[in-house]
């Protein structure tokens, strides 16, 4: 049961930074590498938030932590569509190569430029949500895990409404399948794609906040691992679907943690990656990958 | 330029200078005559390759900061060869393998004579042979991975005790606290695996505690889950992790969150006052073996007082060793009479007695400390005080 629910947990961080990534791709087909560096720079904006709210009574922290999510889910939702304006969108009509190296770029820019400003020293996050810890079916369970999953449970579940049920949404799924297409029926491209990165953003913005308020510590490397696994998990789920990326985020998080379960802790990755190349090799579109449903 | 000709005299009191205690020995008049002081004039410069930007700049800076106040002593005091003036030169390694390597290769050709550098033993290690092929002697103020010793290289050596002795150090305080199975983790560093192996090799010949688990996990991540799961399945009565700080303090945090009911030690790459920052509430009471530090050494208070005039704020883990490095090297240049990298070598190994923070030293064959000089710490209130000196 253990296993079950830290994947779980684990699985929910991958799935949030995941369906930024599937997003992008999904619209543009670019790897967005600095998705993950987005994380990072949500987790940091929170932090600048907090810092300068003062103190903050224990109390309060959970509603504190509301506020601040989604402040920091705005600004880092405006930063990602600075990025794609600056970075992205000229390089638009430019080979798929270039756009690529440019995400690295932007990558590199952000984690250094957060190193320069707010100093290389990991800091300590100033919420830490420590709560009851108490058994579920086998398994330990703390409270501020069960808030974080439900957070990032409606994130999901909101994501899916809107892209589902508005205007935009059916506009980015028709970007989605033909840009050309989309751009003639009297859609505008540039604001859907915008509207896209905003999203993407502010997702991976949640998950660095909570990340930030759950383990404690936040430094300007941190979405660099998690952004491959990221990666990773929206692969696995199919890259440019919605559900596919968030199912991907759990499964992954499971394989991990049967993968260090049976074969220790430091083979973790081996078999994780292992599984990954098996899947890919097996089907390379992913468990719903794009051409089963339809992409966003 | 004027020839030296009262080598020895001026030797004895830039020495007697230098040292805050006397406990020099004859070896001063072991040079060749005294009177070869064959380089050129201009400053001796040394090089100090250590962490400048990356995760442990903290650390860097505290390193740099003890070296700069032993030049400026040493400077103060008339320099070394007859007032020439020490110099440093400062490059940046970043923990990482090909930054070091960069580094080392520009303190190279900027001509310096020692190497005062090297507190990541993963980006130490490929400085050794840049600075050998350059005849550069290296005085290893902080990286303490057997690996830089097990090339024998003559260059080499290193003033913080090694992961060997470190191992020790920590059987020696299992059997001291009646612990009977401990789980060893690193993070698959040089340096951190290095401790790991020799302390479970060290703890199975003694016999009197076993090895729960012995395991790896992967540096820069936020969730460590798994291996607070492999613990809480072996449930040992000591973890002792041998990483860094950062991943330390994460794994301190979850393994109480989880509930661990054991003690837990950490390693010296830990020993930061960021650990139990992060790692919050569940620091308290954690153990680690650690050379000492200023705040453990007792004496050090006027050592303290000057740093933090100087430099604003206080000294840290390695500031002792730099300092002490620096002295050391112009000890040693002094002796050898010279800038010649063999001639310092040579008086390197001659060293007997010379008064560091961490005692008189007096290298080994293999050029490692002969006493390591780790003690105990623990965290009370957040900080790490002496637990135990092992004596």
């Amino acid at each position: 049961m253990q296993l079950i629910w830290d994947g779980l947990f684990v699985g929910s961080f991958y799935a949030l930074i995941a369906l930024g990534y599937s997003m992008v791709y999904g619209i543009i087909k670019l790897l967005n590498f600095a998705h993950g560096d987005l994380y990072m720079l949500g987790a940091f904006i929170g932090f600048a938030v907090l810092s300068s709210l003062g103190g903050i009574p224990a109390s309060l922290s959970i509603g504190a932590l509301l506020v601040v999510l989604l402040l920091s889910m705005l600004l880092t939702g405006t930063a990602g569509v600075l990025i794609e304006r600056f970075a992205y969108r000229p390089l638009r009509g430019a080979p798929r190569l270039a756009v690529l190296i440019t995400a690295v770029g932007v990558s590199f820019s952000l984690e250094y430029g957060i190193s320069a400003i707010a100093g290389p020293n990991p800091r300590s996050f100033p919420i830490r949500l420590e709560g009851e810890v108490f058994n579920l079916i086998g398994a330990r369970v703390s409270l501020p895990q069960i808030v974080l999953m439900i957070i990032a449970g409606l994130l999901m579940i909101g994501l899916n409404g809107y892209i589902q049920n508005t205007s935009t949404g059916r506009a980015m799924r028709s970007i989605a399948l033909d840009r050309n297409a989309s751009l003639l029926m009297g859609i505008n491209v540039n604001a859907v794609i915008t509207r896209t990165f905003f999203i993407g953003s502010a997702l991976a913005g949640a998950a660095g906040v909570m990340a930030g308020a759950y383990y404690g510590k936040i430094d300007f490397l941190m979405g660099f691992i998690i952004g491959l696994k990221a990666f990773t998990a929206a692969v696995i789920g199919g890259i440019g679907n919605i559900k596919g990326a968030m199912l991907g985020g759990l499964v992954l998080g499971f394989v991990e943690a049967f993968g260090a379960q049976w074969f220790g802790g430091q083979w973790r990755d081996v078999f994780a990656f292992a599984v990954l190349i098996l899947f890919l090799t097996l089907r390379p579109t992913g468990i719903l990958g794009e051409r089963v449903t339809e992409r966003v | 330029m004027k020839i030296k000709r009262h080598s020895t005299v001026l030797i004895g009191i830039a020495a007697a200078v230098l040292l805050t205690t006397s406990g020099c020995s004859g070896g001063l008049l072991a040079g060749d005559g005294g009177a070869s002081s064959d380089a050129d004039a201009g400053p001796v410069k040394l090089a100090m390759v250590i962490p400048i930007s990356g995760s442990s700049a903290p650390t860097g800076e505290y390193m740099q900061n003890g070296a700069n106040l032993a030049i400026d002593e040493i400077n103060k005091d008339g320099g070394v060869l007859d007032g020439r003036k020490l110099e440093l030169i400062v490059g940046d390694e970043a923990c990482d393998a090909q930054q070091a390597v960069a580094s080392a290769n520009k303190a190279v050709s900027a001509g310096v004579v020692v190497s005062v550098g090297g507190y990541c033993s993963g980006a130490t290690l490929p400085q050794l042979p840049i600075f050998e092929k350059a005849g550069i002697p290296m005085i290893i103020p902080a990286a303490n991975s057997q690996d830089l010793v097990n090339q024998g290289l003559k260059n080499v050596f290193l003033i913080n005790g090694t992961g060997k002795q470190q191992s020790t150090a920590a059987l020696d305080f299992i059997k001291k606290s009646g612990f009977t199975t401990v789980a060893l983790v690193d993070d698959n560093t040089s340096y951190s695996k290095d401790i790991n192996t020799e302390t479970a090799k060290q703890i199975e010949e003694d016999g009197s505690a076993t090895v729960a688990l012995s395991t790896s996990v992967t540096a820069g991540e936020s969730d460590y889950s798994a291996v607070v799961r492999d613990i809480m399945n072996a449930n040992p009565e000591l973890v002792y992790w041998t990483g860094y700080y950062q991943e330390g303090g994460l794994i301190i945090n979850q393994l109480k969150k989880a509930g661990f009911a054991g003690q837990i030690m950490v390693a010296d790459g830990s020993v930061d006052p960021s650990l139990s920052e992060i790692a919050g509430a569940g620091a308290e009471g954690v153990f680690a073996t650690m050379t000492q530090t200023p705040d453990t050494i007792e004496g050090a208070e006027d050592w303290i007082a000057n740093y933090e005039e100087k430099f604003g704020s206080a000294p840290g883990p390695y500031s002792t060793q730099s300092y002490d490095a620096v002295r050391l090297a112009a000890e040693a240049i002094e002796e050898a009479g010279s800038t010649d990298g063999d001639k310092i070598i040579e008086a390197l190994e001659g060293i007997d007695g010379f008064e560091m923070f961490s005692g008189p030293l007096k290298f080994t064959p293999e050029h490692t400390l002969s006493s390591g000089g780790f003690v105990i710490l623990s965290i009370q209130d957040g900080k790490f005080v002496l637990e135990d000196d092992l004596s």
